[in-house]
């Protein structure tokens, strides 16, 4: 057959199958020519913005949780007139409950998150003193 | 802003009246009206871009598949299968925090995602629909959220109240949350505008010092475009794990 690739046109039959093949591997080589130069810059986008993200999640776990302990505390001490007493043990029940909802948050993030390469995790464990 | 040292970075939360019906009683607040235009501009968005329904999308229509299947993959990760069912509530809040936030950046606009009591009623609306359906479900059995498997019995006095206020501490995490973020970007963005508007009255050199704000201010503009889609999105998803915790109520 004349016919050459560089038509453009899909052959009638026969030679769908190999035709087919060769377009997989122009569309994964055009994928990754045009994804690997920012390819960089977005994972370190990625990272800059999850990090805030989390920290403004473990903040308002924490700070909620105590709030609201020491809310109803204070709800139930106006109710039953037992002075401050409740509001004092709420509010260490708030700021257990704050720190389990750290940690669940924490332990979740970590479940989502893919498992960092070594190559990267050690750097990183350097960086936090 | 003619005076330039008496810049009010708060001045822009301040809620007006545009409509009142009698006197002290309900009103048509600047709040309100940017809220009617949030749901209008989504509505009319979604139905316009889809309308032709054609096979191969063009760009309004691919948007809108976008955030559908981003939202749908999101609720179907958090909450499985089960969870699809509150797909259309998720979107729905998803797509009026996210247009919000992107309102709000907007010159001019009101911002109501920067009123705790706006994203307060949206994450109690979360909460409620969380109990009502969980305690449908479930019935009794949705309380052994408060239950840990696994705990002997005689630190479950200690334990239930922990998971309680824990529980309770959700609709405040996630208002506040959201309210925080855009308060605070909105009032900082204000804040630099407001430096370059100070300096910028010393002369020449304050007309040099005042770069250094312009730069910053450009350069949290963009920060802040990135808070409004993240928060958006951390709103919607927080929202599905706590579906999940409706449908599935153990830990």
């Amino acid at each position: 057959m004349a016919k050459s690739r560089n038509t453009g046109r899909p052959p009638s039959d026969g030679k769908s199958g190999s035709l087919t093949s060769d377009l997989a591997a122009r569309i994964r080589r055009a994928q990754a020519s045009e994804q690997a130069p920012g390819d960089a810059e977005t994972a370190e986008a990625n990272r800059n913005m999850s990090g805030w993200n989390r920290g403004m999640r473990l903040g308002t776990e924490f700070i909620a949780a105590i709030l609201v302990g020491a809310g109803m505390g204070y709800l139930l001490d106006l109710w039953l007139k037992t002075g401050p007493w409740l509001m004092l043990v709420m509010l260490m029940v708030g700021f257990a409950a704050g720190v389990l909802n750290v940690v669940r948050s924490a332990a979740e993030m970590n479940r989502a998150a893919p498992r960092p390469t070594a190559a990267i995790r050690v750097p990183d464990d350097e960086e936090d003193e | 802003m003619a005076d330039p040292n008496k810049v009010d970075p708060i001045h822009q939360f301040q809620i007006t009246d545009i409509v009142s019906f009698g006197e002290g009683g309900v009103s048509f607040t600047n709040s309100a009206l940017f809220m009617v235009l949030t749901v209008g501009v989504i509505a009319l968005y979604l139905l316009l871009s889809t309308q032709k329904r054609s096979l191969v999308p063009n760009r309004v229509q691919l948007v809108s598949e976008m955030l559908y299947e981003f939202v749908a993959k999101m609720v179907s990760d958090s909450a499985g299968k089960a969870g699809m069912k509150f797909f259309p509530f998720v979107f729905s809040l998803f797509m009026f925090v996210l247009v919000a936030n992107m309102f709000g950046m907007i010159p001019f606009f009101f911002t109501f995602t920067s009123h705790i009591i706006i994203t307060f009623a949206l994450a109690l609306l979360v909460f409620v629909v969380v109990i009502v359906y969980g305690v449908y479900k479930n019935g009794f059995k949705f309380f052994k959220l408060f239950v840990p498997s696994g705990v002997p019995g005689y630190v479950l006095p200690i334990v239930v109240p922990i998971e309680v206020v824990s529980f309770l501490s959700r609709p405040i995490s996630l208002s506040v949350r959201l309210f925080a973020n855009i308060l605070a970007g909105h009032i900082t963005v204000k804040v630099f505008a407001g430096f370059i508007v100070t300096l910028g009255s010393l002369g020449f050199l304050g007309w040099l010092g005042a770069l250094l704000p312009l730069i910053m201010t450009v350069a949290i503009t963009a920060l802040e475009f990135l808070v409004a889609a993240l928060q958006a999105y951390v709103f919607a998803v927080l929202t599905s794990m706590y579906i999940n915790d409706a449908i599935h109520p153990s830990h």
